[in-house]
Formats: C-alpha cells, sequence, structure tokens
C-alpha cells in the first residue's frame, strides 16, 4: 500500500517536472528566424556571393585583369578579358559562374589588389534557369564600401561589422 | 506542368479555378525526404526550428514520392544514383517540381571538369525549376529558393496559354 502511494506519487512529481521544462520553454523567445522579413546578421567573415570592389575616390574597378583568381580557381568558374597596359590595365569581361563556383575564398585569397571580395552577406541568389547564375561585371560590380580581408579597419579592431547587404540578385 | 494544365479556353472560370489551385499548391510545396550529400545537412537544418520551412507548407517531407511535390536534390548526383532519381521523379504525383540545391545538383560544381563518376548537373536527367547555388547554401537561400518556386508555382494556369503569333 505504502509502495503504491510512493509509485503515484513518483508519477505526479515527473509529470510536474517535465511540464516545468514545458512552461520554460513556453515564456522563452521562439528561436525561428522569420526570414524573408527578419534576417540574421551574418558573421563579418561567411562567405557569400562575389562582388568586385571599387576604388571609393574614383568609383573605378580595383581590378587588373592579372587573371591571379582564374588560375586559383579549383572550379575553374572565373574568365576573365583584360584590356590596356601597365596601369591602364582592367577587366572588359569578367564573369563568374556560380553554377561551379564552391566558395572556397581562394579568389579573394589570391587576388593582390583586394579587388575582390565574397564578405558581402548576399545569399539571395537563385534563378529559373543556369545562366541567371551567371554574373557578368555589371552583375558583380560594387556600388559601395564592402570589407575585403585588407580592410585596414578590420586590421585595426577585429570587431565585426554588418556587412552592407544588397537587395535581390 | 498538371495534366489540367493548358487544356481550357481562357475566360472567367479557369482564372478563379487557377487562383484557387496556386493558392493551395504555392502553400503546400510537399517534398521528398530525400538527400544525397552535405547539402542534405543544410535541408535539414533548414527545416528545423531556426529557419523552420514549415512556414512556407514545405516542412512536411514526405517519405513517399507518391505523397509529394517538390523533389529537393540535395547534394552530388552520381551516375549511379542518377537512375534512382529519375525513378523517384517519375513516381511523384504529377503537379511536381524540382529545386535543384547546391553546386553539385546544378552542375556538378566541384566534380564539373576532372570527374568521370558525377553527373554534371541533375537537369541532365530531370526538369529543374529552381537553381538554388552554394556549397552547400545557407539555410536563408534554400527559403529563398522556396520563395522562388512558389513565384512559379503561382505562374501556373489551366487555360491555353496565347502563342507569341495570336
Amino acid at each position: 500500500m505504502i509502495d503504491f502511494a510512493c509509485d503515484v506519487w513518483a508519477g505526479l512529481f515527473t509529470i510536474l517536472g517535465a511540464m516545468r521544462v514545458t512552461l520554460r520553454h513556453l515564456f522563452s523567445h521562439a528561436v525561428t528566424v522569420q526570414y524573408p522579413t527578419v534576417r540574421r546578421t551574418l558573421p563579418l567573415r561567411s562567405l557569400n556571393r562575389h562582388v568586385l570592389t571599387i576604388d571609393l575616390g574614383s568609383g573605378k574597378l580595383k581590378c587588373t585583369a592579372c587573371d591571379a583568381c582564374a588560375k586559383v580557381c579549383p572550379t575553374r568558374c572565373i574568365a576573365i578579358v583584360g584590356a590596356g597596359k601597365g596601369k591602364e590595365r582592367h577587366p572588359v569581361e569578367f564573369v563568374i559562374d556560380h553554377n561551379l563556383c564552391m566558395y572556397c575564398n581562394l579568389c579573394v585569397e589570391a587576388c593582390p589588389f583586394d579587388a575582390i571580395t565574397m564578405w558581402t552577406g548576399n545569399f539571395e541568389i537563385g534563378a529559373f534557369n543556369r545562366m541567371g547564375l551567371v554574373f557578368d561585371q555589371t552583375a558583380l560590380h560594387a556600388e559601395g564600401f564592402y570589407p575585403t580581408p585588407d580592410t585596414p579597419a578590420l586590421v585595426a579592431s577585429p570587431a565585426p561589422q554588418p556587412a552592407a547587404a544588397q537587395p535581390g540578385a | 506542368m498538371s495534366v489540367l494544365e493548358g487544356r481550357f479556353e481562357p475566360g472567367v472560370v479557369t482564372t478563379s479555378l487557377d487562383l484557387i489551385f496556386n493558392w493551395a499548391r504555392r502553400n503546400s510545396p510537399w517534398p521528398v525526404t530525400f538527400g544525397l550529400a552535405c547539402c542534405a545537412i543544410e535541408m535539414m537544418a533548414t527545416g528545423a526550428a531556426r529557419f523552420d520551412m514549415d512556414r512556407f507548407g514545405a516542412g512536411v517531407f514526405r517519405p513517399s514520392p507518391r505523397q509529394s511535390d517538390v523533389m529537393i536534390v540535395a547534394g552530388t548526383v552520381t551516375e549511379k544514383m542518377a537512375p534512382r532519381i529519375k525513378t523517384l521523379y517519375e513516381q511523384m504525383a504529377d503537379p511536381k517540381w524540382v529545386i535543384a540545391m547546391g553546386a553539385c545538383a546544378i552542375s556538378g560544381g566541384p566534380f564539373y571538369w576532372d570527374a568521370y563518376h558525377v553527373v554534371k548537373g541533375v537537369d541532365r536527367v530531370i526538369p529543374v525549376d529552381v537553381y538554388v547555388p552554394g556549397c552547400p547554401p545557407r539555410p536563408e537561400a534554400l527559403l529563398f529558393g522556396v520563395m522562388k518556386l512558389q513565384e512559379k508555382i503561382s505562374q501556373g494556369t489551366i487555360a491555353k496559354r496565347r502563342s507569341m503569333h495570336d
């Protein structure tokens, strides 16, 4: 009889314990990120869609069409056509095929002029056909500042800054 | 896409039916429980609590292709797996869509140039509606792909489409 009462008490106590867990989660915040309206702040160094950085003073691309990124790319997804000699050298065509890209960041590390970056925070690239994922120079051209591995502010203070996200693809 | 598509003369009835059909289809694209490689891990993360694909009605992973509408091809499609994927696709009931997730499923990705064992894109085996690039795509990118697919679904109509020469 005593054993039975103890069992009943133990059962009730266990239910209470389980309900305590339920209650705790009932009054805590939901972990779900309501994606299209709310966006997570991505870490600075998260690798996303490429952008060709510009010289903020003149607004020109920093790229000199040296082909270093195209040579180092493991999936060979970069194609560059350059023009001009010496200081005047610039890309005429710069195409990245995002069908092939494996987001390894090697092109950014190979670039001697800091002209390409993947720290853009722009992951929203989806398309209805494969040609919609091939980005040419106009699509890759940066409008403003994007952080790169050589950005002086980042070297001085490693505190993460929110990457400038641009809407759409 | 479906059996009814492109069968009827356009009119009030077809547009109203389109509205209902597309609303229902758009808000319940149930995917097949089906993953091939590391992209599938990211797909599972998308289905879990933080990203919650159920908010788009797409979180009900059906264990049978007969009950599902969307096939998310998540991962490397090898030559050995390709016939199985084709079989799964053919077993799905008719209004059906395919999302190619990740570089491998889109084009073979890192295996595009020098591999003998990978299909160079799942669209060589089955028709693909939405391509989501990434290696793997982050969960938000897959959700973006699902939203693109919803866009595409809501453009479906049972009316005959006008040809270019009308």
